[in-house]
């Protein structure tokens, strides 16, 4: 029965058409592109990348913090729909684990590319290696680690009952959703719990970090989920309620409006007394001894965030999904930079004994970045196709796939 | 994700070495922290190293794994005083550690001390109202100052002609070697660690150049290798510690580990070597007698960032 | 599609070429990586000139040796010899010509002689360098005018007061004297020469103090300093940190200029040197002026 599963899924995804076959064409170069500058990276070392021994963490940590957010953000979907019994959800709560597993494997590329030494990673993985307890690293690959078997297990399990038309054991598959729903917390708060431990880096160095973290997680993954929704929602049979875009989208707005609250909180105390503590958030929205290069970065950021946050509170852009569209893509836009290169590069930006210099990411960061994301959209374009054919039942045990006409939905996945 | 990772490692072993050569990076690849090693582990892998970097630096390197001896806590002492500025340390640092000295890629080339310039700075009767009025007229604070003695606001790439310039001060910086390191907490894979004398080590082979250690060194001492070291043969020093000067590879991060090829030895650290003022004291903080613990019973002494908490063993003292 | 595809070959032209430069440097590597990477840089007119220098290097040293100074300009050189193949004694600045890294710390050391306080470190531990082979005059001022024969030395006569003299010789020999500081007017030769035998400095009792104890000497005054000295707070030792290794200890003259202590603009008793050159700029930065600029804005 099991490799029933596999074949009819691998086989149900495989079909399309032009579009589909173009859009996994398009990824499967970026991906190439991806593989060739690892080499290098590999190779030649990371100085074919951007970073420094004083700017040593760039895109790729940016967007691995970035992309941990994200893969939270799942539970958003998860929660409702256990917690509140929401029933729009629920019918869609597996598509929220799929894009939680895409996130949390984008995230362990990202480790893969920033690493210095990724053939030395066993080095942390006992009994071969050694698991360091002290270490907020440590925790983060564990907490990630589990997360991604947790939501493999929830989503394929779900997948599996439907396939086979076996009903859910709700004895353990419930707990194991709510052990999912808090982990979810778990992985974003140790991401940031990774910087925010360190008084090295005081710009980093506050409490809120882990609720900014979280806040903004919650803003820029369900604001990529209503994208993902509404995609699916007209390109696939797969219909989507209102209901359930609509509290995704009050979940976007409370969480923004948070995200953004602790954002000026923040601004306020560290430039109220402007100690030397502030130079790293100086920097971003000023600069710093005539060094500028993040300040328009950090402007757009603001202006996208408060700007999706204003048309998020017009009823016109919540009740219209077409115009829906804007505000979320802005929100995401705002908080990648604001998590990535908002919130990382400064964090370097002086050393920690007073050398101010720039982040000039190279091409191959660049590419790099591109790929991954690529690979993860080639992923989630997979998973959320085979998720999309069981729940909609095309993809059964005994039944032969139809022929998917589906292929346009796939194209639509970004 | 293991498989992945070993499969990584044979590819880039084998991108890049013949086969000798690769037979022994592959048995460096797989051996343990150099912590957990047995001595004869120990004395295995120092036999490979010393093979390796002789062939490959074509002269006798000896690889020493001399452990840290009883009674001994070193401890150093800065004299911010005296200090000129001169950078002699530093390129003194060089000459020992066999650190990568490229000069054709920015990156290739690592230093471990830095020398931080503070201007004296002075206050300006010109500019005794330049201060913020508020709606009143009644000021707030004021601009009559440039930057006295400021700290950390970063002049590290000064080039006059002569030091000591009048107008400023010099302090040295490098890894303070803490009591309580940062950077040790948050090494995923205890890669680095504190020595029994108290000095802050990195296995090098064991490293996975995650740079969690670099963000979280509050004195900026740790260093990437970004790229294959670049270290002419001519200027290799043949004397090294395995948890000291050995050659580095690329992808892991190192830092100044008070010379133990030397101090293990007994030798002075080159930098105090070189020091033209003789600004910079080494000893055993265990030795009433020594001259670091003559200078913390005698001098006015300072840590720096003591607000951290780290209790470095490096001291900042004047006269 | 189509620019995806351009795209695409650029890059792959790109990063070949930046493998095949990447090889050319590893192969390089074995033999003149200066010049193999020089090659595939663009920045190339440049490094044939260094590379030229590299190589000029040695041959330079075959017929004429490396000096290098040590703690202070003009007070004390070192020759580079290799000790062993491939450790040299010393090895020097390209940049200032200054001591870097010491391959023996006590080459060319002698016993430093009695000094009191310094009695527990055992017999041969604490050695100098002699100070009186630098000072090339010194075997001459005993001979050729203070030999106490001669016109105006038999017997020997004395200055009459502390009045200091110029004595138009040894201003010609030591054009420094013209601008005799040390004590700002309230010192004179006689009160560090002695006053018999000139190639001898003089204690508190007028007994001889060797040159290479001038510690001795100095210390009449700067007891304080003199303590540091011998507790290893003040001045330079270089060799074995323990309190009673082996250690050169470097002598007052090493690094303060006698007749004139407060060199340089600083004043601070160490004259000015020209700097080591500064840190690598990290990548993307055009230069490191910005530091210059103070960052708190008002």
């Amino acid at each position: 029965m099991l490799t029933s599963f596999i074949t009819d899924y691998v086989r149900y995804v495989l079909k399309g058409g032009a579009k589909f076959y173009t859009w996994m064409g398009v990824l499967g170069v970026l991906i190439l592109g991806m593989l060739y500058v690892f080499y290098l990276q590999n190779t030649d070392g990371l100085i074919v990348t951007g970073m420094t021994s004083q700017i040593h963490e760039g895109l790729y940590f940016a967007n691995l913090v970035f992309l941990v957010g994200v893969a939270a953000g799942a539970v958003t979907i998860v929660f409702p729909a256990y917690g509140y019994h929401h029933e729009g959800m629920h019918k869609v709560a597996v598509l929220g684990e799929m894009l939680a597993i895409t996130a949390v494997i984008m995230v362990m590329m990202f480790v893969f590319a920033h690493m210095g030494r990724p053939d030395r990673l066993w080095h942390m993985i006992p009994p071969w290696g050694i698991y360091s307890f002290s270490s907020m690293l440590g925790w983060d690959v564990m907490v990630l680690t589990g997360y991604l078997i947790l939501n493999f297990v929830c989503g394929f399990y779900y997948l599996w009952c439907k396939y086979t038309g076996r009903p859910i054991n709700y004895k353990w598959f419930l707990p194991v959703v709510w052990i999912a729903i808090v982990w979810a917390l778990s992985i974003h708060t140790v991401t940031a719990f990774l910087i925010s431990t360190m008084p090295s880096r005081p710009m980093w160095h506050h409490s809120m970090m882990p609720i900014r973290f979280i806040t903004t997680a919650f803003a820029a993954g369900p604001a990529l989920i209503i994208l993902a929704f509404l995609i699916i929602r007209n390109n696939t049979k797969f219909w989507i309620e209102d209901s359930v875009i609509k509290l995704l989208t009050t979940i976007v707005i409370w969480c923004l409006g948070i995200a953004i609250f602790l954002t000026m909180s923040e601004v306020v105390v560290e430039l109220y007394a402007r100690t030397e503590h502030a130079n790293g958030l100086y920097y971003l929205m000023f600069g710093l001894h005539g060094l500028t290069r993040l300040v328009p970065w950090f402007w757009t950021s603001v202006v996208l965030m408060v700007g999706a946050f204003i048309l998020f509170l017009i009823p016109r852009f919540r009740n219209d999904f077409k115009l829906l569209v804007i505000p979320c893509v802005m929100a995401f836009a705002g908080i990648w930079i604001e998590k990535g290169m908002g919130l990382i590069v400064p964090g370097f930006i002086p050393t920690p004994i007073g050398e101010v210099t720039e982040y000039y990411p190279s091409f191959v960061e660049w590419l790099m970045t591109l790929g991954i994301w690529a690979f993860g959209f080639f992923i989630l374009t997979i998973l959320l196709k085979g998720a999309i054919g069981i729940l909609l039942g095309e993809v059964k045990f005994g039944a032969r796939p139809a022929a998917g006409s589906l292929g346009a939905q796939a194209a639509a996945a970004k | 994700m293991l498989s992945l990772s070993s499969l990584m490692g044979t590819a880039a072993l084998m991108a890049e070495s013949d086969d000798a050569q690769a037979a022994i990076e592959w048995a460096e690849h797989f051996q343990k922290n150099y912590r957990l090693m047995t001595d004869e582990e120990k004395a295995e892998a120092r036999a490979r190293l010393e093979k390796r970097y002789s062939e490959e630096y074509g002269k006798q390197v000896t690889v020493d794994t001399t452990p840290a001896q009883p009674g001994v806590l070193m401890g150093y002492a800065l004299n911010i005083r005296k200090c000129i500025g001169c950078r002699r340390c530093v390129h003194a640092c060089v000459a020992e550690n066999n650190q990568s000295r490229g000069k054709n890629r920015p990156g290739e080339k690592i230093e471990w001390i830095q020398v931080l310039r503070m201007e004296r700075g002075k206050f300006d009767a010109e500019k005794m109202n330049h201060g913020y009025p508020e709606g009143l007229g009644i000021q707030v604070g004021g601009n009559a100052y440039t930057p006295v003695g400021q700290v950390l606001e970063g002049q590290y790439h000064y080039t006059p002609d002569l030091v000591p310039e009048k107008d400023a001060t010099y302090m040295p910086i490098a890894c303070m070697q803490c009591e309580k390191p940062p950077c040790v907490k948050v090494c995923p894979v205890r890669t680095t660690y504190r020595e029994p004398d108290g000095v802050v080590v990195i296995d090098y082979n064991w490293c996975i150049g995650c740079r969690m250690c670099m963000g979280a060194c509050p004195y900026w001492a740790r260093r990437l290798n970004v790229t294959n070291p670049v270290l002419p043969k001519e200027e290799m020093n043949p004397v090294t510690h395995y948890l000291g000067n050995r050659p580095r590879m690329r992808g892991v991060v190192e830092k100044c580990h008070w010379c133990l090829q030397r101090t293990r030895h007994g030798r002075y650290p080159a930098c105090v070597e070189v020091c033209p003022v003789g600004a910079r004291k080494f000893g055993n903080l265990l030795d009433p007698n020594s001259e670091v613990s003559l200078i913390l019973a005698r001098k006015n002494v300072f840590r720096l960032k003591a607000d951290l908490n780290t209790f470095p063993k490096f001291f900042y003292f004047y006269d | 599609m189509k620019k995806i595809a351009l795209y695409t070959t650029i890059f792959a032209l790109f990063g070949g070429a930046l493998y095949v430069a990447v090889a050319a440097g590893k192969t390089g590597a074995a033999t003149q990586p200066a010049e193999a990477q020089a090659a595939t840089t663009e920045a190339a007119p440049a490094q044939p000139a260094a590379a030229a220098e590299t190589a000029a290097a040695p041959a330079d040293a075959a017929k004429e040796p490396v000096v290098c100074f040590e703690s202070r300009k003009g007070a004390s050189e070192v020759t580079q010899r290799e000790i062993r193949p491939g450790w040299p004694n010393v090895k020097c600045s390209p940049t200032t010509g200054a001591a870097l890294w010491y391959g023996d710390p006590f080459d060319g050391t002698v016993p430093m002689g009695k000094m009191p306080g310094l009695e527990n470190i055992p017999e041969g531990h604490a050695l100098v360098k002699p100070r009186s082979e630098k000072l090339a005059i010194l075997p001459m001022c005993a001979t050729a005018c203070h030999n106490g024969v001669g016109p105006k030395f038999t017997p020997p006569t004395l200055p009459k007061d502390k009045k200091p003299t110029p004595i138009p010789t040894m201003e010609g020999l030591l054009p420094e004297l013209k601008e005799f500081q040390h004590g700002r007017g309230r010192l004179w030769c006689l009160d560090c020469h002695h006053t018999t035998q000139r190639n001898k400095l003089v204690d508190n009792f007028g007994d001889p103090i060797d040159f290479d104890q001038s510690q001795l000497l100095c210390g009449k005054c700067h007891g304080d300093k003199l303590r540091d000295w011998r507790d290893g707070i003040h001045g330079k030792r270089i060799g074995e940190w323990a309190s009673d290794g082996k250690k050169r200890w470097f002598l007052c003259t090493e690094c303060h200029n006698p007749h004139n202590v407060q060199q340089g603009e600083r004043n601070r008793g160490f004259a000015q040197l020209q700097p080591e050159p500064p840190p690598p700029l990290p990548k993307g930065m055009p230069d490191m002026k910005h530091e210059l600029v103070h960052p708190v804005a008002h």
